[in-house]
């Protein structure tokens, strides 16, 4: 059912509705939303209107409260904690907005986690690496920890490491709003050429109107719904 | 390979929270080493009081006709033949290594006399020389000399029965008491020497004589009333017991024999070593629940401050099982290497300062004693390699029980809440 004809996430009908003392929150209302392997989407809207929660949902963080959702053909639902923990590690590559590392890691022991995890061969493991960090401009910082790289250098870490281990999907949480202009362009390039070369599926959360115009599909969201979901040429 | 990249996550979890890993270890450490003292310094007392016990009475181990405990009758005692076979059993290789002294006695109440009056005191008839290295009593001479192989009609005896009787060196008493025919037979004795031992009861009633005079005076010859064993510690009791049980089964099955630990031989003194015994457990028992709750403490803030880390870790698809197991890890290495130390430098330390003797007798009276044991003021450590293991084994279970709670916390934390930035 993971063959790479499937699309790379498909929700159906989804809710998330939190319940915060005698008040109900309805952070994702009835959201049906496909995505297909390769697209470049950015999901936007205020402030408030649920992008984190969704993509949250779509990655297997959280549980749907209502609907169901499949990621590369699997059916997330009824899975049990083991399963979805397998899930993201084969399929779903996190970039948060920020602190993605683990701080005794260094960069490259960052970036190569999810493949130990996965079991990938050492070799295997090195060849990818060089190759992404060479693409994002990262050579030569591959010993340092977290702590002596700079904010846009972190989060290129955080992307090669998402990339490295073959996910479906790569869901990226505002990964641009602790960054300053010049270094926002600049991981943005490097991920739509990630994008364009290796053909990694990208799904970001964001309020940022660079990200918003250089998407393909842009999906707009007020107050836990779809508004728009529009496709450029 | 998961558990490979788990522990070189704990391990630099450990190395980076140097401060919160030395402080936690510093606790352990301080614990396992007063523990180590503390069990090292009770473990020798309690010896202490077993050896003064013992050599006063029957010894670690004591061979006797079964009845003869209750009764105290010179009819229950062990033919020549049953105490040769006894000795030799004694003299074996196998536990040659264990067995310190051997002392065949005949102990018989009797009542003696002078021309100041008379007392009860109890007989311990005996081989001067087996005696001297069995009992301590010959040490604690005040006056003259203890029995020798050449001895006859001579008696050692104590102040208390001296003072009594007005005896001095050289003066005679009559001891009498029932003999192997049910006649009351009467012997004449000289003192030969005085001792002091520090137990009324011993001083007011021990007579110690040559056990030939005896066997002529009561008509029991070479017979014993028992066989006592001094052992290296009480450790060998067991073994030693366990031997001549075997050696003896013939005998024991005839109901002619028994062989009995100091614990049976000397009810009180095991009920004392107990009682002593309990009231430390409890007090590290305290301790330890003190220095767990301190160490759940540490490991849970560690835990805490570490919310995003292990949302990130699940997020990248680390189970929750494997997120606890860091925890775990983390705890029980902790525990486990700072554990080590404690109880090597309280080895060290105990062995270096008090090697020879912690000396209590600031802190004591004169002569403190209870059930035939006289405490001695200089309190020996002992090192026991089973205490040092049950130490051990006990500050890993502290570490596994402080790290269980963490552990479960970092396995349940909600992903999607850790991951939330805060703007
Ligand atoms: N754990 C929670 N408990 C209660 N309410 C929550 C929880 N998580 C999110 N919410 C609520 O759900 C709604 C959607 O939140 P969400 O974080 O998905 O919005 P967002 O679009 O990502 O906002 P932002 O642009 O500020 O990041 C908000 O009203 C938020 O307060
Ligand atoms: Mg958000």
């Amino acid at each position: 059912m993971s063959e790479s004809n499937t699309p790379a996430v498909r929700t159906e009908g989804i809710w998330k509705v939190f319940q915060q003392e005698a008040e109900e929150i309805q952070a994702v209302r009835d959201v049906s939303l496909t995505v297909e392997r390769g697209e470049f989407t950015a999901i936007a809207g205020p402030s408030g209107s649920g992008k984190t929660t969704l993509l949250n949902l779509i990655g297997g963080l959280t549980r749907p409260t209502r609907g169901r959702v499949w990621v590369a053909g699997q059916e997330v639902s009824e899975m049990s904690n083991q399963q979805l923990a397998q899930l993201r590690l084969d399929q779903v590559g996190f970039v948060f907005q920020a602190f993605n590392l683990l701080p005794v890691l260094t960069a490259m022991e960052n970036a190569e986690f999810p493949m130990l995890l996965q079991g990938v061969a050492a070799d295997e493991r090195a060849a990818r690496i060089d190759e992404l960090f060479k693409r994002t401009g990262m050579s030569g910082l591959e010993d340092r920890r977290p702590g002596k790289l700079s904010g846009g250098q972190q989060q290129r870490v955080a992307v090669v490491r998402a990339v490295a281990s073959r996910p479906a999907l790569v869901l990226a949480d505002e990964p641009t709003a602790n960054l300053d202009s010049a270094t926002s362009e600049a991981l943005l390039d490097v991920m739509l050429e990630l994008n364009r070369d290796l053909g990694v599926t990208f799904v970001f959360a964001t309020h940022d109107a660079r990200v918003m115009g250089r998407s393909r599909r842009l999906v707009q969201m007020v107050d836990g719904r779809i508004d728009s979901d529009e496709t450029r040429a | 390979m998961h558990a490979r990249t788990i522990v070189v996550l704990a391990m630099r979890n450990l190395r980076r929270q140097m401060r919160r890993t030395m402080l936690t270890a510093a606790v352990m450490v301080i614990g396992g080493a007063l523990l180590i003292f503390a069990f090292a310094l009770s473990d020798g007392t309690h010896e202490q009081w077993i050896d003064s016990g013992i050599r006063t009475s029957t010894g670690h181990v004591t061979i006797e006709q079964p009845e003869f405990r209750t009764s105290r009758r010179i009819e229950n005692r062990l033919a020549t033949d049953l105490r040769r076979k006894t000795e030799h059993a004694l003299a074996s290789p196998e536990i040659a290594g264990q067995v310190v002294a051997v002392s065949s006695r005949l102990s018989i109440s009797a009542l003696a006399s002078s021309a100041a009056g008379a007392r009860p005191a109890q007989i311990l008839a005996v081989d001067p020389v087996a005696e001297a290295r069995f009992s301590t009593l010959d040490d604690q001479l005040v006056e003259g000399r203890y029995l020798e192989p050449d001895d006859r009609l001579a008696a050692y005896i104590g102040v208390g029965l001296a003072s009594s009787l007005e005896l001095r060196l050289g003066s005679r008493l009559v001891v009498q008491a029932e003999d192997t025919e049910h006649e009351i037979a009467a012997q004449l004795l000289r003192v030969v020497g005085i001792f002091r031992n520090g137990v009324p009861e011993v001083d007011q009633a021990v007579v110690h004589i040559p056990l030939q005079t005896a066997g002529e005076w009561l008509g029991s010859h070479h017979d014993v009333t028992n066989v006592g064993v001094v052992l290296t510690g009480s450790t060998a009791v067991a073994a030693v017991t366990a031997h001549l049980e075997r050696a003896l089964v013939d005998p024991i099955a005839r109901g002619d024999a028994r062989v009995m630990g100091w614990r049976e031989a000397n009810p009180a003194l095991a009920a004392a070593i107990a009682i002593d015994s309990f009231g430390n457990y409890l007090m590290f028992g305290i301790l330890f629940i003190i220095i767990a709750f301190g160490i759940v403490n540490t490991i849970l803030m560690s835990v805490l401050h570490r919310h995003r880390e292990f949302g990130v870790l699940q997020a990248l698809g680390l189970t929750p099982g494997q997120t606890g197991t860091i925890v775990l890890v983390e705890g029980l290495t902790l525990t486990a290497v700072s554990g080590f130390i404690g109880v090597s430098l309280g080895l060290l330390a105990t062995w270096y300062f008090f090697g020879d003797g912690l000396d209590m007798s600031a802190l004591m009276g004169e002569d403190m004693t209870f059930s035939g044991v006289v405490i001695d003021p200089v309190m020996v450590p002992q090192f026991r390699l089973v205490r040092i293991a049950q130490i051990l084994t006990f500050i890993l279970c502290i570490g596994a029980v402080a790290s269980i709670y963490p552990a479960l916390r970092a396995a349940k934390i909600d992903i999607a809440e850790s991951m939330k930035f805060e703007r």
